[in-house]
């Protein structure tokens, strides 16, 4: 696959990508446990069986994850190629979008461990792969970050915001998904299978609005520390691109949202539209990064073909 | 005079939707007049009538089907075209699975027993239900308690109150510190609620039209009693609502729900209508964060239990079986026995007069001579008859018990009223004889 493609430079580099590729594999097995679980019937008599495909699906994450880290721990040491990149002098094609599956994937641990959300793992799980697979196959060559911008703090804080604000939205985009799809059976009055894995229309609501709340925290550091980074390498404190003006969109509706729930009461249906319109504005953020033109953003050299 | 029939007319939930069945419904009130003109039907000889969230049914023993038409009259212009007419086996066939459970809404839960058992005391007391129905019904109970022990149907979220209380933990998550609110004195929205309670929900209001009701209730189900008129207020607090009173309109309406939800902030309620007609009006459902169950709705959740207890209903349904083959067996058993009688009463009566007739001719015969030929005569038809005495005591009457009587002209007489087993021997081709009054010819 990829080590196959892309030419290595050394020892320490190999390492480093064989953890991803391990760690890619534990995601594809943890997202095979997973759906496996959520499409097979649902068996009074063998719940032991059920259980065993979850706790699979949950070890396999904690195993993807742990690695994935590390790899981009190992990366970090031997100067910043390849997939981790903060601190460093470059960064490959794909690396946020492996620090997002990496932030997703730990940030649903701790959602699972708190409300356990084993349905949420069939979302999440798959997602990942999905986002990991091409991060690591599409060939791209390395971008060398502006001098002024090399150990930016505010470079790094945005980066990590950033990553951090998509994981606590995505999972939030998740649990909104199904927080509809079961609203709509229980509404619908015709349960289906997915009706009998979903836990209760509450827990759903209250674990996507803290995550709501916690992703628009992040997005609100990620907007101003892109800002100051923006200055630091172009001047421009809010350069006028698609990127800028989807994320601002995103975090006005997040923002209109905390206050119609805090102010107004506002729940359920409701919530998780705005939530789902949220995330999808964030995508358009992502999105921009494409249709950026490399010296308009620091961040379009962060993603495959960027810049 | 016709063979007697056993009639079934009714409809259930898997005929027609609660729409139907609540314009059906036979309140307590109004049963015993129901009654009455069900046992005024010329051909009727006995009836009883079944009235349930989920079922209008009337058993009734005619004289003939076309009795069928009248008692569909009396389903009522609304229910009548999809009203269910069975008869004879399948009628019997009908009345041991209702009395098991294996055609509730929920299969398996324990209280259709016990409203058929009450529907037939009721019937009884007001002299439509005689012999015929006592002994059916004890079987019928007979075959429903070995169900309930000897099979697994009844474990589990069988009951509608645990499939409505399983709802509520769907929408509402942890119960503890929700309120619930009890409006009227149904049976079963008690059960709810006290489950409801025993799931650690904090609060359980109880609000009934008279105010004593309410307080009595509220000593039996651990609840407070409240004001039925501060309904609007009460529905500000209530997360769960069970309602179940016997008024003939709404009593939540779409506009109290409205102020409501506004009220509490939008924070979800979950409404569990189990009265007929119904007290929630459907368009509330409609309102966001507000989920209402009616009684189909929770048969669509009790259909997925259905499902999972498969092997079991089977079981269920092999019972039925034994035990209604075993109630036809006991009837061929005493359909035999008059048909022997009369049998034997017929070839010595047949006999005896022959014997007389002869010894008129022979008037130089001694006493000891005219003895001798009357035991003769009386050894030739012990003798005759031994065979056939013993095959039809083997067969336990049945076709054979059939034959003989009609063979020797034994139809009449005090021990042929079919009226005691009219589904003794069904007629071949009318077992199956369940037809929707609109396939009906």
């Amino acid at each position: 696959m990829l080590a196959a493609r892309r030419p290595l430079c050394n020892q320490s580099e190999a390492m480093t990508t064989a953890l991803v590729h391990i760690a890619l594999s534990a995601y594809v097995a943890a997202a095979v446990f997973f759906l496996v679980w959520l499409v097979r019937p649902q068996r009074p008599a063998a719940p032991d069986a059920t259980s065993r495909l979850v706790s699979a699906g949950r070890a396999m994450l904690l195993v993807g994850v742990v690695l994935h880290l590390a790899s981009f721990a190992a990366a970090r040491a031997q100067g910043g190629i390849a997939t981790a990149g903060l601190g460093g002098d470059e960064w490959r094609g794909g690396q946020l979008f492996s620090l997002l599956a990496a932030v997703t994937v730990a940030g649903y641990l701790i959602l699972d461990f708190r409300y356990k959300l084993p349905v949420a793992g069939a979302f999440v799980a798959p997602f990942t792969v999905a986002v990991m697979v091409p991060a690591h196959l599409v060939q791209t060559g390395a971008r060398q970050f502006a001098p002024s911008l090399t150990h930016s703090a505010a470079l790094a804080l945005h980066v990590g915001a950033a990553a951090l604000g998509s994981a606590a939205l995505g999972l939030a985009f998740a649990l909104s998904l199904l927080y509809l799809l079961g609203e709509k059976q229980i509404k619908n009055k015709h349960p289906g299978r997915l009706f009998s894995r979903l836990p209760s229309l509450d827990l759903i609501d209250r674990a996507g609005w803290r995550l709501s709340v916690w992703g628009f925290a992040f997005l609100s550091i990620a907007i101003a520390t892109g800002s100051l980074v923006s200055k630091e390498s172009t001047g421009a404190s809010f350069p006028l691109q698609p990127k800028e003006g989807f994320a601002v969109l995103a975090w006005a509706l997040l923002a209109a949202l905390i206050q119609a729930r805090l102010v107004a009461g506002w729940r359920g249906r409701r919530v998780a539209l705005l939530v789902v319109a949220g995330f999808l504005l964030l995508v358009g953020t992502y999105a921009g990064l494409f249709a950026a033109p490399p010296q308009a953003s620091t961040l379009s050299m962060l993603v495959p073909g960027g810049g | 005079m016709a063979s007697p029939v056993l009639l079934c007319v009714g409809l259930s939930h898997r005929e027609v939707p609660i729409a139907v069945r609540e314009q059906v419904a036979v309140s307590a009130d109004d049963l015993p007049e129901k009654l009455r003109r069900l046992k005024a039907i010329p051909g009727v000889r006995e009836a009883f009538l079944v009235s349930t969230c989920n079922r209008l049914e009337i058993f009734s023993v005619a004289d003939s089907r076309t009795v069928a038409d009248d008692l569909l009259r009396e389903v009522g212009p609304a229910g009548a075209p999809h009203a269910v007419v069975r008869s004879d086996d399948d009628a019997l066939t009908h009345l041991f699975r209702v009395a098991a459970s294996l055609d509730s809404m929920v299969v398996g839960e324990a209280q259709i027993l016990g409203q058929i058992k009450d529907a037939h005391e009721t019937a009884k007391l007001h002299g439509a239900a005689g012999a015929y129905f006592a002994r059916l019904m004890a079987k019928a109970q007979s075959a429903a308690k070995r169900v309930r022990t000897e099979t697994q149907i009844a474990r589990g979220a069988v009951s509608v109150a645990s499939v409505a209380v399983q709802l509520a933990r769907k929408v509402l998550g942890n119960l503890a510190g929700r309120t619930v609110l009890l409006v009227g004195a149904g049976e079963m929205a008690q059960l709810a609620a006290r489950e409801l309670h025993q799931s650690s929900a904090s609060e359980l209001l109880v609000a009934n039209r008279s105010s004593a009701r309410a307080e009595e209730i509220a000593r039996e189900v651990a609840g407070v009693a409240v004001n039925l008129a501060e309904l609007p207020a009460l529905l500000e607090r209530a997360d769960v609502v069970l309602c179940s009173t016997g008024a003939r309109e709404p009593v939540v309406t779409h506009e109290m729900m409205v102020r409501a939800l506004k009220a509490r902030r939008y924070r979800p309620a979950f409404l569990i209508d189990l009265a007929l007609p119904r007290n929630v009006e459907p368009s509330v459902n409609e309102l966001e964060n507000v989920y209402v169950y009616d009684m189909d709705d929770l048969e669509r959740v009790a259909a997925g239990n259905r499902e999972l207890r498969e092997q079991e209903v089977a079981r269920a349904e092999e019972i039925v079986r034994e035990e209604l083959a075993a109630l036809r067996k006991a009837d061929r058993e005493r359909s035999a026995v008059p048909v022997l009688a009369r049998l034997r009463e017929h070839a010595h009566g047949v006999a005896k007069s022959e014997v007389e007739r002869t010894l008129a001719q022979l008037a130089a015969l001694d006493e000891k001579q005219k003895k001798a030929v009357q035991a003769m005569a009386s050894a030739i038809v012990n003798k005759l008859l031994h065979g056939p005495t013993s095959r039809l005591r083997e067969e336990q009457g049945g076709p054979l018990a059939e034959a003989a009587a009609e063979l020797f002209g034994l139809a009449e007489g005090p021990g042929a009223d079919p009226v005691a087993n009219p589904v003794a021997n069904p007629p071949e081709g009318e077992a199956a004889d369940v037809l929707p009054i609109s396939g009906r010819k």
